[in-house]
């Protein structure tokens, strides 16, 4: 799957859990600066992007990621070694 | 050792000139900051001393073999947890595991009688396990590095601003603070002063004073009316509330005068809106290390949930809040309601909405105020299990409120002390933008103010200086 897909899927998640497309879909996106996106969706943002891609997280990868960017390429890693 | 005794006084004193005397041999100003934070600690009970040593090398090697460790790295890491948590249960939780056991073998008609053991529980042990606990998380998550220099790491578990109540401050904000170079900062030492000087009007002015109608209403509740339990029992809240935050200002006051900037406690929680923003207030150290090492985890594990996850993780995270204030069922619901108290907002996506930053001037509207009152109200009402000795007098007390001398007039505190901590609401409502209050209103207003403010907070507090009181959070 290449990067702007997975841009796409994960716009979609983002856009039907914050109910807003308020944020620019930049690597240097950060959690803090979107308007709604707190622990409370954070969590159901990570169980949606685990069901769309079919992948799984470790909360050790979790807790490494600090923007979109870092997502994208945790993503990207779990689908290469799927 | 109190902060508001003149054993500390002294204390300080020596300790403050030889500190600052070897500014320029960094480790040597860390061994006497450590020999510092050891006489502190031990004034109280020198054998508490062994315990806190051995416990800090225990952790000081396991982090290190942790770190290098390939195979066995889990197996080391659960050891540091069992070593922290054992301590724990050890010490606050083991007569209270026999007890209730005995009471669950009564109520069946077994009588099995376990015997109790006579524990003293060693000062700030929360505190400063919860500070093990961490690091040794940290450490296995590679979140950070073990530290290598002991000195540094004894430092930072038994640092004697904070070892007895808190800030519980994370290792990746003291630990860096104790390897580098700290030189005397002028505006620093003057802010710490300040903040000593706030921290201590809270806990001889404020909190000593509502100490006297607190411990009347709760030692005999049933001597009063209703309207006077529910007086004292605000008056508890503001207590509290002046009492640890007090200690949390001077803890951070003196850590400033010896060149630390470590975590900021309170946040004026009683201005709260909603109950999320409370706990983002109260006691922010716990709540965060809560938040780090108790909620994420369990939200991540129930995360398929949904909302459901996200409720049984707060649930039980609150129930651990609860019980890590002592042993005792009082404390276990108390952390239940509180957990409860969150479902309405899980439920309507409220849990962490973004808060505005206010300006200073910014109006008060209804709803705000309406607000502010129901959070304090309900704070109040849940604090009733937290100071009541157990369960059957918090119901008691709770239903001696609803009686029909509910609408009689309450006896009630001094005007003085109701003026008193009239002022000391002004100022927190208009210091609230600051880091601590008399942070924004006194370092923006003129000198001749600014000293007469200090000498009628100082007048104050010698006036009412008398018996040193110890601090409610000692005790957990």
């Amino acid at each position: 799957m290449e990067k702007k897909d997975i841009i796409i899927k994960i716009k979609e998640i983002l856009v039907s859990i914050l109910e807003h497309e308020n944020f620019e879909m930049v690597d240097e996106l950060e959690a803090k600066n979107v308007d709604g996106w707190d622990s409370l969706s954070h969590m159901l943002i990570i169980t949606e992007i685990e069901k769309r891609f079919s992948i799984q997280f470790k909360l050790k990868e979790l807790n490494k990621l600090n923007n979109l960017g870092s997502l994208l390429n945790l993503i990207n890693s779990k689908i290469v070694s799927k | 050792m109190l902060f508001n005794s003149i054993d500390f006084l002294l204390f300080f004193t020596v300790f403050f000139s030889c500190y600052w005397l070897s500014v320029n041999n960094i480790k040597l100003q860390n061994i006497i900051l450590l020999i510092g934070s050891y006489v502190f600690y031990s004034f109280t009970d020198w054998r508490f001393l062994l315990l806190l040593i051995s416990i800090s090398a225990f952790n000081y090697f396991l982090a290190l073999k942790i770190e290098k460790a390939n195979k066995y790295k889990s197996l080391l890491m659960y050891i540091g947890l069992a070593q922290g948590l054992g301590i724990l249960a050890f010490f606050k939780y083991f007569n209270f595991f026999i007890t209730s056991l005995n009471d669950i073998f009564y109520s069946v008609n077994i009588n099995c009688n376990l015997k109790i053991l006579n524990i003293l529980i060693p000062l700030g042990i929360s505190f400063f396990t919860f500070r093990t606990i961490s690091y040794v998380l940290d450490v296995y998550n590679e979140n950070i590095k073990a530290t290598k220099d002991w000195i540094v790491f004894f430092n930072y578990i038994s640092f004697f601003p904070s070892i007895l109540s808190g800030p519980i401050d994370k290792v990746n904000l003291l630990v860096p603070q104790i390897e580098t170079k700290r030189s005397f900062n002028y505006n620093d030492a003057t802010d710490g002063m300040r903040q000593i000087l706030w921290g201590l009007f809270k806990k001889i002015v404020i909190a000593d004073n509502c100490s006297i109608f607190v411990n009347d209403t709760f030692d005999n509740f049933s001597q009063h009316s209703g309207s006077t339990l529910l007086l004292g029992a605000f008056f508890f809240s503001i207590q509290l509330y002046a009492d640890f935050s007090g200690y949390s200002d001077m803890a951070i006051g003196f850590s400033r005068l010896i060149g630390f900037k470590i975590t900021k406690n309170f946040n004026f929680p009683f201005f709260s809106q909603n109950i999320a923003e409370f706990w983002r207030k109260w006691h922010i150290s716990l709540t965060s290390w809560l938040t780090e090492y108790v909620f994420s985890p369990l939200n991540f594990k129930f995360r398929h949930l949904g909302k459901r996850g996200i409720i049984f993780a707060i649930l039980i995270n609150f129930i651990l809040c609860g019980i890590w204030h002592g042993a005792n069922w009082t404390y276990v619901i108390f952390g239940f309601i509180h957990g409860c108290a969150f479902i309405p907002l899980i439920i309507n996506n409220k849990l962490n909405r973004k808060e505005k930053k206010e300006s200073i001037h910014s109006f008060l509207t209804f709803k705000k105020l309406i607000n502010m009152i129901s959070i304090f109200t309900f704070v109040t009402f849940t604090f009733i299990f937290f100071r009541s000795d157990n369960i059957t007098n918090a119901l008691l007390f709770l239903s001696n409120i609803f009686s029909d001398t509910f609408f009689l007039i309450p006896e009630t505190p001094s005007f003085w002390i109701f003026l008193l901590v009239a002022i000391f609401s002004l100022f927190e409502w208009y210091g609230r933008q600051g880091d601590y209050v008399l942070d924004s209103i006194l370092t923006t207003c003129n000198k001749a103010l600014r000293w007469t403010a200090y000498l009628f907070f100082v007048v104050l507090i010698l006036y009412y200086a008398g018996a040193e009181k110890t601090f409610l959070y000692f005790q957990f």
